[in-house]
């Protein structure tokens, strides 16, 4: 999955992200979620890592169970089994809006864990023709990202020194964050156009991506499978 | 092949009177060029009107004219202007956009038009060439300060400009960092022809590689024609200028040892799975103060973060015999810290308030924030915004708002980070001051050796991960 053409595989599953949303059953969301974690682990995603990233997600399929199980379309509810988002099995209703958030989750963190974000920029640099400015812009301000982790708990930790508590997402907090931001995103918009970035002018690429054939396997095989549920389902 | 500046006019506000009153100057390529002066004095703005980057970016050229090798760098498009000047910065955090080395370099290379197939030998040359050939493949983010300015000078080999502009380079990396850069400056210079203007508050990287040194004041250069031989200390030193291997003159109180307030046993902290401190076992006593040196990347600011709980810790940290991460809420503040960066403390919307946070007994804090504020000349600033205050003015702020809590244990980490002589000599006299009068533990990190053997009753080099004795004070 690793290798596949990020730009290809973001249509693919959004296609399938687009599918999913329109069906109600729960053995087909199952389904895309046991594929997505099996080709997950066949791209070398670690077990112990994906298991960390699945537990907010279990949480919130836990809820969105329970949430379809009490309100199922019985004799109480304003709605009936016509409306084709509901069953009268609390069960089955249960199981089925758990299972929507594990297999759009699943496709979620399939492309998000198997995709370089350098590969998934360039891809849409390449396939989507996205401004250069744009395309770097967003790359220059991941790179911020980490700073900005390292420098909330810099300043929670100014805070603490000077020996006041503050709650996580206090404005008292975000405040030197934002102030910060703003300097850094200069100070990094001079060091590019110091280094010849004007987001305008003509520039070589050392690696275009380009679609190959595996790529367009992939998209295949996507739409093959919506196919066959849609036929068979 | 000059850098020609004619009656150069220029502000950042309209309002404002003329930071460079009319300047003028010319330097040669065939040099090695070390602007200096005190904290203010304009040498940044000079550099960034070089290289093209004012007075489109910010400011106001009011007058004159800017020629680099005969050309206007502002009217060049950025991929022209970059093979005719290059820039290294302050800050070797921001200056990077992509993840790893080789494509830091790619996109340099990329901006120029460089044929891709040329593109592996000139990586390959340009990290060679800055002996960082093993780095090529690391993430950006996993480097050293130290190692980030040789990526961006690798940066600068492979753009090939005929000047090369430098902004304070070696303000935080290590000295021997700093020496093989400054041998590889010169290389370039003499090898390839690439002309070198730098800014710089300390001449004591510079020394084996400069050969002009001109000063700067109040926007205008000085007449005085320097050469490392020739340095006239008198001048620099009224300048603001830190003059090599000449003492600050410290003026600080005989230590009265106190009790210990802060004892590291067995400490160690590991990033992702790399060891950075190893094994640190110290003890700080009230009233005393001590300086930590070491090579960047050594693990000083680690082991700070540690201290301040921004980096998990194995072994013990124990705060007048309590263990630091297990403080509760009417221990915070024991331990104060003075960060690198001064922005990275302030926790209040106005001056005034910054100072008075601090404060325990409210009666009497108008008074006593008056008091501090007027003795770090920041009284007619109380009520605007602390991040509008200048660079030196932030640092004097954030040292005197943790001078005002009743703290028993304060650490700085690089207290004088770009700070010209007289800023440096101001800072370390006052933290030190009162270290003494309020019996204080004070730690600070310096690059600079002169500055601790000047200031502290014992200096510690941290290497390989654990702190060694290096000096105190009657050895």
């Amino acid at each position: 999955m690793c290798s596949i053409n990020p730009a290809i595989k973001f249509i693919s599953l959004l296609a399938v992200t687009f599918f999913l949303a329109y069906r109600f059953d729960p053995v087909l969301n199952f389904a895309v979620f046991l594929i997505s974690v099996a080709a997950m682990l066949l791209s070398g995603v670690r077990l112990k890592k994906l298991c960390l990233y699945m537990i907010p997600v279990l949480i919130v399929a836990v809820g969105m169970f329970f949430t379809g199980y009490r309100f199922s379309a019985d004799h109480s509810m304003p709605v009936t089994t016509a409306d084709f988002l509901i069953s009268d099995s609390r069960w089955w209703n249960g199981l089925a809006q758990a299972g929507r958030v594990l297999a759009y989750a699943g496709l979620g963190y399939l492309f998000a864990l198997t995709t370089d974000r350098i590969f998934l920029i360039r891809s849409f640099k390449d396939q989507f023709h996205l401004p250069q400015i744009f395309v770097y812009g967003l790359l220059a301000a991941w790179g911020i990202v980490p700073h900005m982790m390292q420098e909330y708990k810099r300043t929670k930790a100014a805070f603490r020194a000077r020996g006041l508590s503050v709650v996580p997402v206090s404005p008292a907090l975000l405040k030197p964050l934002l102030v910060k931001s703003v300097r850094w995103s200069e100070e990094l918009a001079i060091a590019m156009e110091s280094k010849g970035f004007s987001g305008h002018e003509k520039r070589t690429d050392y690696a275009p991506v380009h679609i190959q054939i595996k790529d367009i396997l992939f998209l295949i095989v996507c739409a093959a499978f919506l196919f066959a549920v849609a036929l068979l389902r | 092949m000059s850098i020609r500046l004619d009656n150069i006019h220029f502000t950042y506000f309209e309002d404002r009177k003329d930071l460079l009153p009319g300047f003028c100057a010319e330097f040669s390529r065939s040099e090695i060029t070390i602007l200096t002066g005190a904290s203010g004095c304009g040498k940044s703005t000079l550099l960034y009107l070089a290289a093209g980057i004012y007075p489109h970016g910010a400011g106001f050229l009011k007058e004159g004219t800017i020629r680099v090798e005969g050309q206007d760098p502002g009217a060049l498009t950025p991929p022209k202007r970059c093979t005719l000047v290059g820039m290294m910065f302050q800050n070797p955090e921001l200056q990077f956009c992509m993840d790893t080395v080789e494509n830091e370099l790619i996109f340099c290379l990329e901006n120029i038009c460089m044929d891709p197939a040329e593109m592996d030998r000139v990586i390959d040359e340009a990290l060679a060439f800055c002996d960082i050939s093993h780095l090529k493949e690391r993430t950006l983010l996993s480097l050293s300060g130290g190692e980030r300015q040789k990526v961006m000078l690798a940066c600068l080999v492979a753009l090939r400009p005929k000047w090369l502009l430098l902004d304070e380079p070696f303000a935080n990396i290590d000295d021997a960092s700093a020496r093989m850069i400054a041998a590889k400056l010169k290389k370039l210079n003499r090898q390839y022809g690439m002309g070198i203007l730098a800014v710089d508050h300390r001449l004591d990287n510079w020394l084996e590689t400069a050969d002009t040194i001109r000063v700067m004041e109040d926007g205008v250069l000085r007449p005085e024609v320097m050469t490392p031989g020739t340095l006239d200390p008198a001048v620099l030193e009224s300048l603001g200028v830190i003059v090599p291997g000449q003492s600050y003159g410290a003026e600080i109180l005989p230590a009265k040892e106190g009790k210990t307030v802060l004892t590291l046993e067995h400490l160690s902290v590991h990033h992702k799975d790399e060891p950075i401190l190893t094994d640190v076992s110290a003890s700080f006593k009230a009233g005393r103060i001590y300086a930590i040196v070491g090579p960047s990347g050594c693990g000083k600011s680690t082991l700070f973060g540690a201290l301040s709980g921004l980096f998990r810790y194995k072994g013990k940290a124990l705060l007048e015999g309590k263990e630091l991460r297990k403080l509760g809420k009417a221990d915070f503040g024991k331990i104060g810290f003075v960060t690198q960066n001064p922005q990275d403390q302030f926790v209040a919307d106005t001056v005034r308030d910054e100072i008075m946070v601090g404060l325990k007994d409210k009666e009497t804090a108008m008074e006593v924030s008056e008091q501090i504020l007027r003795s770090i000349k920041l009284w007619r600033y109380r009520d605007i915004s602390p991040y509008m205050l200048s660079q030196g003015q932030q640092r004097r702020l954030g040292v005197a708002a943790l001078m005002a809590y009743d703290c028993h244990m304060l650490v700085c980490d690089e207290p004088t980070y770009a700070q010209d002589r007289r800023n440096t000599k101001a800072i370390m006299d006052g933290l030190c001051l009162q270290a003494r009068d309020r019996q204080v533990a004070l730690l600070f990190s310096t690059h600079d050796r002169q500055l601790a053997l000047d200031y502290a009753d014992e200096i510690w080099e941290l290497r390989e991960g654990s702190l060694y004795v290096f000096h105190q004070s009657g050895d």
